[in-house]
């Protein structure tokens, strides 16, 4: 993409602070992200995806102290170490959220149309009353039908999907520049999963939209995504364009991933391809490559210190894996 | 091959919020499960899959139909001869997180299900946790942690291991690894693979992975709004699916290959599933169905033999009218 990013992410470190113990979730991060440009990041529980997103903008768990270093440019302003009162003005306004889980996400105690008005108020100052004009336009935007009739509804009386779609318009309601959606359709049906993915896509090309999409499905990775980012144990271990890292990946654990999931021309009955080991338990950072103890290409030096991120041979893919990457090391 | 488990006409119906109002959560299903056979059943959320499998392991009540377990009707039985007969058909639950104790070591978990199971002599029970641990693919030296410093797939292995304590015949695992991490669900597959060619132990797979379920099982049931609508060989329901349910819900899973994605134009489903409160009158899925004609409104549809054992509840599946939908 040659447009200037929206969105500049370095080196980002976060370390969590419960009570207990500290631990780091997301261990020097970087990415970019320019306008009208989908970006997935994909990993498992634990890799840190949701974290790297949510905590920069002061949303994280009751009682828990996040410190968190490195750069983070949103539209040239610097995130990191912002006050409260910045990063508030910014959520929901220029940056907007799609949770996983809509029935928690939403007040049941409320009707829908009151949740997407009071985005509109409180961002775009609207009176009460165009505030709710402005609702039942976006109810029409994501698609539901009898918009009168849904702007009276309480969540509880809607279907998944039909929630799903009220946090998007009440996601888009402030028409952000940014939007971040984790696990958006995780929670839908496959039939209701594909309505979803296209209803964003459709609103992201109109209103010029840079889109975050958190996910483990490299199925809506392909779908969706231009560029993707793959995580694990709170790093990136690659990034590049969707076509090529699904289809040349150049890191063992991508690799993986993407041999594990289960294909057409696999016998009925055959045994099930996966990754060896079980993922690393979030704590204190790692000293060399997280990955080397299920890698089946480890050597002795993985263990030594964290594996360079660099470019690969594949133009426009960068990889955390020197064994793999010969080019790569050469150029270290 | 015999047929280890029968459900017949099964109904399970739920009191809805309105009064005098009944959800049939499972409407007349029909299925059966042969000795050491993995058999699919597939639908989205609301179908009455999961109400279907606690139909039969005894955790909801049907209102009527039959579940014969090894010739022999569940619903003849009562007391203790209804319990022996049960732990014959064990649950294996989706969520390894709420379905163990935090509080208890892996060996007390086990243990447990040892002392139900009416294993009465302590060494015993150490040599069969032992045993169980080895055949789920632990070691034993996990014996003495809390189940909660487990990962997911182990937790899943151990409630596995608990299920298998009272020597099942049949497990009904209800998305066994849908709350697992990615890499490490085949890991759990091949387990249910292994435990079927080891114990003989046969499995009703209950998930909405279409994929997971097309490698494992032999044959597949597609339920839609508490009905069977497709059922079949997975071989033949998977590359020639007959009911418009079914075609629709495998062309909306999206496959990780952009060039496939980017061509792919898939018909899309409109709407979302009825209440079944009050279901549509005839072909339940009529109201989403682009084949949908008028008289799919009057008559519940007639089960068509695509082959032999292939079949499906709709007027243009099979024979001289097999219809197809096309993408949109």
């Amino acid at each position: 993409m040659s447009s200037e990013p929206i969105l500049r992410v370095k080196d980002l470190t976060i370390d969590l602070l419960t009570a207990h113990t500290v631990v780091r979730p997301v261990d020097g991060v970087a990415y970019e992200l320019s306008r009208r440009e989908t970006l997935a990041i994909v990993g498992e529980s634990g890799s840190g995806k949701t974290v790297t997103c949510f905590a920069p903008l002061g949303l994280m768990p009751v009682g828990v102290q996040a410190d968190i270093s490195g750069s983070i440019l949103f539209d040239s302003r610097q995130l990191v170490g912002s006050d409260n009162e910045t990063l508030r003005s910014l959520r929901g306004k220029s940056i907007g959220f799609i949770f996983q889980d809509p029935m928690s996400a939403l007040n049941p105690a409320r009707r829908v149309g009151r949740q997407i008005a009071e985005v509109a108020e409180l961002h775009l100052g609207m009176t009460a009353r165009a505030a709710e004009t402005r609702a039942l336009e976006l109810i029409k935007m994501v698609g539901m039908s009898d918009p009168e009739i849904r702007l009276k509804q309480y969540p509880h009386e809607l279907s998944g999907g039909l929630r799903q779609r009220v946090m998007i318009a009440i996601a888009i309601a402030a028409e952000p520049t940014l939007l971040v959606a984790d696990e958006p359709t995780t929670a839908l049906d496959v039939t209701v999963q594909a309505q979803i993915l296209r209803l964003l896509k459709e609103i992201q090309s109109r209103m010029d939209m840079a889109m975050i999409l958190i996910t483990h499905d490299m199925g809506v990775v392909a779908g969706a995504a231009d560029r993707v980012m793959v995580m694990y144990a709170g790093r990136h271990v690659e990034t590049g364009p969707t076509e090529r890292v699904l289809s040349q990946p150049q890191h063992p654990y991508t690799m993986g991933l993407i041999d594990a999931i289960p294909r057409k021309q696999d016998a009925i009955g055959s045994r099930f391809r996966g990754l060896p080991g079980i993922p690393p338990i979030l704590g204190a950072p790692i000293t060399g490559c997280a990955f080397m103890a299920r890698c089946g290409y480890a050597v002795d030096a993985c263990g030594e210190r964290r594996p360079p991120f660099l470019p690969t041979a594949v133009p426009g893919v960068s990889a955390a894996c020197p064994v793999l990457n010969i080019r790569a090391k050469e150029c270290a | 091959m015999s047929a280890i488990l029968e459900v017949e006409h099964l109904v399970t119906s739920f009191p809805s919020a309105k009064r005098g109002q009944t959800i049939k959560a499972v409407n007349d299903v029909s299925i059966h499960l042969n000795q050491g056979e993995i058999v699919g059943l597939v639908g989205e959320s609301g179908c009455g899959k999961s109400t279907l499998g606690r139909s039969i392991v005894g955790l909801e009540k049907p209102q009527s139909g039959r579940v014969v377990f090894d010739g022999v009707d569940l619903g003849s039985l009562s007391g203790r001869r209804l319990r022996e007969a049960r732990r014959a058909v064990q649950y294996v639950f989706q969520d390894p997180y709420a379905s163990l104790n935090d509080r208890q070591t892996v060996g007390e978990a086990i243990n447990e299900a040892l002392i139900i199971a009416g294993l009465r002599s302590q060494t015993e029970r150490e040599g069969r946790i032992a045993e169980l641990l080895n055949q789920v693919g632990l070691a034993t030296t996990v014996r003495d942690r809390f189940t909660r410093e487990l990962s997911g797939g182990q937790r899943q292995r151990i409630a596995i291991a608990r299920s298998l304590a009272v020597e099942p015949r049949v497990l009904i695992c209800d998305e066994p690894v849908s709350a697992l991490d990615l890499s490490i669900r085949a890991q759990v597959m091949n387990l249910f693979l292994d435990l079927r060619e080891k114990l003989g132990v046969s499995c009703l797979f209950i998930a909405h992975d279409l994929a997971l379920v097309r490698q494992a099982a032999s044959r597949v049931y597609v339920m839609y709004l508490g009905k069977v609508v497709e059922s079949g060989s997975s071989e033949e329901v998977y590359r020639n699916p007959s009911h418009p349910y079914t075609q629709l819900l495998l062309a909306s899973v999206p496959e990780a290959d952009p060039a496939t994605e980017r061509r792919r134009n898939p018909p899309l489903i409109t709407g979302e599933i009825p209440s079944p409160t009050n279901p549509p009158s005839g072909c339940f899925f009529r109201t989403r169905c682009p084949l949908s004609v008028e008289a799919c409104a009057e008559a519940e549809p007639v089960s068509q033999e695509v082959s032999s054992m292939h079949k499906a509840a709709c007027r243009f599946a099979g024979g001289l009218f097999a219809k197809r939908v096309s993408a949109a």
